[in-house]
């Protein structure tokens, strides 16, 4: 019973799909331990996902009820959430008590990082919501340890929501090194099922759906970042998740208009932890491109960047606009050298290939946005092919750019943005780049 | 409205053929649209792409099954997108899905000419999926159909090729009318024997000619 405890403390879980047997549950349910809920409300509302749109909550003709039933499609993914399916919550959660955590990091925050890190804390003192406005390098993760630590002790129960399963899978073994005695579970599509009750929580965002008035405090990672800023639904999901009157930190390097506007406390940090500038991006033009890799050639100025690259024996990543072109360009990069790898999205390999890219296993990588964010590896150069294409907003450029020259021994990575036409956005992210280093230079 | 695979926005452009056609609406996207890979034309019994008779069921015609099929077709290959498709439809349950392949379904049924019949779930089993994924798909076509079987418990996916071959009694007629002319109707064709039985017990309760149609051929 204790186990069941646990895990259902703050979490709204479909009754059919617990990893306990269903007599244990039923006898819960029955001792009044669980309460159970509909899936879907009387206003038609998924319970799960906050989800209440007539598109994404349909109707069908239901053979258990005999009757017409609605289903969420929004959250369909994490097991159907219909009128007739029963979600449950544990009644009176379990919180945990204030008691001591190791905190086992010795690495030093630069004046920049100290100084946002003391204003978050401060803003967590007054429970008020932060963001930390700071530029790809800037080293938010480590200026996060002394409030998380701080918070943790106090017996916060804490959630890290990051909008991609490669940035949980690069953040929870940090964590979990830096906070050796705390629980820490990592929660992403596919993850297997850990035990216990979790104080930290590193999640993807959508995990959060499955979460209720859970955390005393929300860390929302890349807030920015597709599928965040792009999905209200998201958004209530973070909102669902906390308890009443708890705040969020935002952390990004390209806070949206309304995040900077909307959010009160702020710190901004312009520099990299290492003092060095961002690698400002260069334009160079590559006409056709995609003629190019229809026609299976390697356009000349691309072919030659890379060349070189392999010269010089730098690893480099190659985002792509869309997976049809990565694997159009995969056979073609690979008679090049057979050490380039692709990863995207739809990849079964991905997460082993991203694990070899961050141990240097991996020469170069053709890419799609998935790994724009959250990845550091010493010495890449970066080449975006298509960068004025709709996909890449100047967020995203930012962000993939932002790869470069992240550690200290090499703080000067090239980023070059092959492009077939400059675009606003393009423009957009290379002004911003360089007002930041202009701002952190001063 | 957005695509209901890959939830992008579903251009659509009006045409003349909206106007004075009621054609089913367009649920996916043209990009989703390319990823399913349509069943050739080639053997008379099964559907299935080459030869005249496939070996399967050249093979079938020397069992007790022998005639039960007297024609098929297979609308569409098992590839990747009609297995995510597939298992979106039937595992998450995603009961709209049905209108993705509803108005192809609907036309290859209707040029039969003859009496839709689906190939049921069994009871249980129906009750915990809440809904038939076949039964749904001729609800969106707007097919008329009648279910004349029933089937026992007996899960397919367990057994091997034998065992199936050997599981005789895993339909009954459920004594409603039969008509002459039949066309059984099922999600996906397998190894066949799960239609070869319902046709054999079709045919032994007053049925003269038994066709099928299944959406996918694995």
């Amino acid at each position: 019973m204790e186990a069941i405890r646990e895990f259902l403390s703050g979490r709204i879980w479909l009754r059919d799909f617990t990893p306990f047997p269903q007599k244990e549950i039923e006898s819960a349910i029955d001792a009044g331990f669980i309460v159970v809920q509909k899936g879907i409300t009387e206003e038609l509302q998924c319970v799960r996902c906050l989800e209440h749109s007539a598109e994404k909550i349909v109707s069908y003709n239901c053979a258990k009820c005999e009757a017409v039933c609605y289903y969420c499609r929004h959250c369909i993914r994490m097991g159907r959430v219909s009128s007739c399916t029963d979600l449950i919550t544990w009644k009176d959660p379990l919180s945990s008590s204030p008691y001591s955590h190791s905190f086992t990091w010795n690495g030093e925050l630069t004046d920049l990082q100290q100084q946002a890190s003391y204003e978050l804390e401060e803003s967590l003192r007054r429970n008020r919501s932060h963001l930390v406005y700071a530029v790809c390098g800037a080293g938010k993760t480590e200026l996060l340890y002394p409030p998380l630590y701080k918070a943790l002790s106090e017996g916060k129960r804490i959630c890290i929501a990051a909008p991609r399963t490669d940035v949980v899978l690069e953040l929870s073994p940090r964590l979990k090194a830096v906070f050796p005695d705390t629980a820490i579970h990592a929660l992403y599509g596919g993850a297997t099922f850990e035990e216990g009750f979790a104080q930290l929580v590193v999640a993807t965002t959508h995990q959060l759906y499955r979460f209720r008035e859970a955390f005393d405090l929300v860390i929302v990672d890349e807030a920015d970042a597709f599928p965040y800023s792009f999905d209200p639904a998201l958004a209530r999901a973070v909102g669902k998740s906390l308890k009443k009157d708890a705040p969020i930190i935002y952390v990004s390097a390209t806070p949206s208009r309304n995040l900077l506007k909307t959010v009160p406390n702020q710190s901004k940090i312009f520099r990299r932890f290492h003092g060095h500038e961002l690698p400002v991006p260069a334009f160079r033009s590559l006409w056709n491109y995609r003629k190019s890799f229809n026609t299976k050639r390697i356009p000349e100025k691309l072919e030659r960047w890379i060349k070189l690259r392999l010269e010089k024996n730098e690893p480099f990543m190659l985002f792509f606009p869309t997976i049809e072109m990565i694997r159009q360009a995969e056979p073609l990069f690979k008679s090049i050298h057979n050490g380039i790898e692709a990863v995207h999205s739809k990849d079964e390999d991905r997460k082993e290939k991203v694990m070899k890219l961050r141990n240097g296993e991996i020469l170069g990588v053709l890419t799609s946005t998935i790994l724009e964010r959250g990845v550091t590896i010493e010495n890449i150069q970066v080449g975006v092919v298509g960068a004025d294409e709709e996909v890449f907003e100047a967020s995203a450029l930012i962000q993939m750019a932002g790869r470069a020259g992240r550690s200290s021994a090499y703080p000067n990575g090239e980023v070059v943005f092959f492009h077939n036409g400059i675009s606003r956005q393009m423009d957009k992210a290379r002004n911003l780049i360089i007002s930041y280093n202009r701002e952190g230079g001063r | 409205m957005n695509c209901y695979l890959c939830d992008n926005r579903l251009d659509l452009k009006p045409s003349w053929r909206d106007l004075f056609f009621l054609d089913p609406e367009e649920t996916i996207c043209v990009n989703c649209r390319e990823g399913f890979e349509c069943c050739g034309n080639g053997c008379r019994i099964c559907g299935a792409g080459g030869t005249e008779i496939c070996g399967e069921c050249s093979r079938w015609e020397t069992t007790g099954f022998r005639g039960a099929i007297d024609s098929g077709k297979c609308l569409y290959a098992y590839n990747e997108a009609m297995k995510d498709y597939f298992h979106q439809f039937k595992f998450l349950q995603d009961v709209v899905l049905a209108e993705v392949f509803a108005g192809e379904l609907a036309k290859a049924i209707r040029k039969t000419k003859a009496s839709a019949v689906p190939i049921p779930m069994n009871k249980d089993k129906l009750r915990k999926r809440t809904f038939s994924q076949v039964d749904s798909m001729l609800d969106a076509g707007r097919v008329d159909y009648i279910h004349l079987l029933e089937k026992n418990s007996e899960i397919q996916g367990e057994k091997t090729k034998e065992e199936r071959m050997a599981t005789r009694n895993l339909f009954t007629w459920n004594g409603n009318p039969v008509p002459k002319n039949i066309v059984l109707v099922d999600d996906m064709y397998t190894t066949g024997t799960t239609l070869r039985l319902a046709a054999k017990v079709l045919k032994e309760s007053g049925a003269e000619r038994v066709s099928f149609i299944a959406l996918i051929r694995a």
